[in-house]
């Protein structure tokens, strides 16, 4: 009777919600909404040397991201040489496939990036909840109806964790922040073996 | 008045400045001259500036290195800023050292990276006339020849739309520029070019 009652508690304590899973102190706040700065500057090219590990292949290359517009970005990956290897624009919430080289042309894989770089590129996000978690801030959000959780330490946003059934699925990692430039990126994917590395060049 | 003198002066220098189709003897020279230099050629040691231009950026994403050469295919590109990548292109194979991470690619069995292979030694060399494959244009511009060459393969076509090499007056290539189908390049242009320096195998390790 005792290890059934242990073990229920283990069973809730493995369903609790991501929150409290990680010990963060729910906070009340008058804020609304939180700015992610890193690709919001129309005047500014952001050029990355990029490594993308996709299961065994990996494609190494430069990772060009620009603010065309309110609402328009463009991302594009070329090799080292500068071929092309794909070519996405967000415009407006929707997303084209401007070009892409057939070995990467795998809807799973476009899908993955797709949501990846939307996460990159959303600038205003609107607060669901508020938490903290030592001295670091931690918002609850929604992008594409999926629970996004942003760390902010020190005015600068350093992580986006993307949570599925009060899991981890996905980490964005931002370090060697310079104001509003992110130089060092990386997003760990923890479903699926897929890694993108960005390094500010 | 003062606008016509304006306008009169930018047309004289567009003139001075705009490249002329080349005739067909002049086309011939060059051709000759370009092949006669890529025989006797057999090593290449440069410098190179990339320029990748993509139409919605505020600059070209400029990354530089050095280039050599030796007949009869090998070729290693290696990028030194603003990041540490070399390609070397060797006994079928492509061997990248990726910051020191290094990994190869078996082209032998791929025929696009065969034939692209064949296109950068060609490139280098300037010997790209090919008349099955390329459609060809000659110009000449200052006191250079400025060369476009059209891929006839149609799945080849997708990725480079043309090539557009220009040669100094002593048939060397000075300029390679690779135009995709969006009408971006990328636009490489060489300097401190040494022919027939001795270069030792060892130089073409990944």
């Amino acid at each position: 009777m005792r290890y059934l009652l242990l073990s229920f508690c283990l069973f809730f304590l493995a369903c609790g919600s991501f929150p409290k899973k990680q010990h963060f102190k729910i906070e009340n706040t008058s804020k609304t909404s939180i700015h992610n700065p890193y690709f919001s500057n129309k005047t500014i090219d952001y050029i990355y040397k990029a490594n993308i590990d996709v299961y065994k292949k990996s494609f190494s290359g430069i990772l060009i991201i620009k603010k065309i517009d309110n609402q328009h970005h463009r991302i594009v990956f070329t090799t080292e040489m500068g071929n092309k290897l794909f070519d996405f624009s967000f415009i407006k919430g929707e997303f084209n496939v401007n070009f892409i080289i057939d070995e990467m042309n795998k809807s799973i894989l476009i899908n993955i990036l797709k949501k990846d770089f939307k996460v990159l590129i959303t600038e205003q996000l609107k607060i669901n909840d508020t938490y903290t978690l030592d001295k670091t801030n931690v918002f609850e959000s929604e992008i594409d109806k999926k629970k996004h959780f942003f760390f902010i330490a020190n005015n600068q946003l350093n992580k986006i964790i993307r949570i599925r059934n009060g899991k981890e699925k996905v980490v964005f990692l931002f370090t060697q922040i310079n104001d509003t430039i992110a130089n060092n990126i990386q997003i760990l994917h923890y479903n699926i073996k897929l890694n993108i590395k960005l390094k500010s060049i | 008045m003062r606008n016509i003198t304006v306008y009169l002066f930018l047309f004289l220098v567009s003139v001075a400045h705009a490249q002329t189709s080349m005739s067909s003897t002049e086309a011939h020279a060059l051709k000759t001259k370009v092949k006669e230099r890529a025989a006797i050629t057999k090593t290449i040691s440069s410098d190179f500036i990339q320029y990748k231009h993509l139409d919605f950026l505020n600059n070209d994403i400029e990354t530089s290195g050095k280039l050599i050469f030796k007949t009869p295919d090998l070729v290693k590109w290696e990028y030194m800023k603003p990041f540490k990548y070399s390609v070397l292109f060797k006994d079928d194979k492509l061997y990248i050292n990726d910051e020191g991470k290094k990994s190869d690619i078996n082209i032998g069995s791929n025929r696009l990276f065969k034939q692209l292979n064949t296109l950068i030694i060609n490139s280098v060399k300037g010997d790209m006339f090919n008349a099955a494959e390329f459609s060809i244009e000659y110009f000449k511009k200052d006191n250079y020849s400025l060369v476009y060459f059209s891929p006839k393969d149609k799945k080849f076509s997708k990725y480079i739309k043309a090539f557009h090499i220009t040669f100094n007056s002593e048939g060397d290539v000075i300029e390679v520029k690779m135009i995709e189908s969006s009408e971006d390049y990328t636009k490489i242009v060489f300097s401190n070019k040494f022919l027939n320096k001795p270069l030792e195998d060892a130089l073409f390790t990944p």
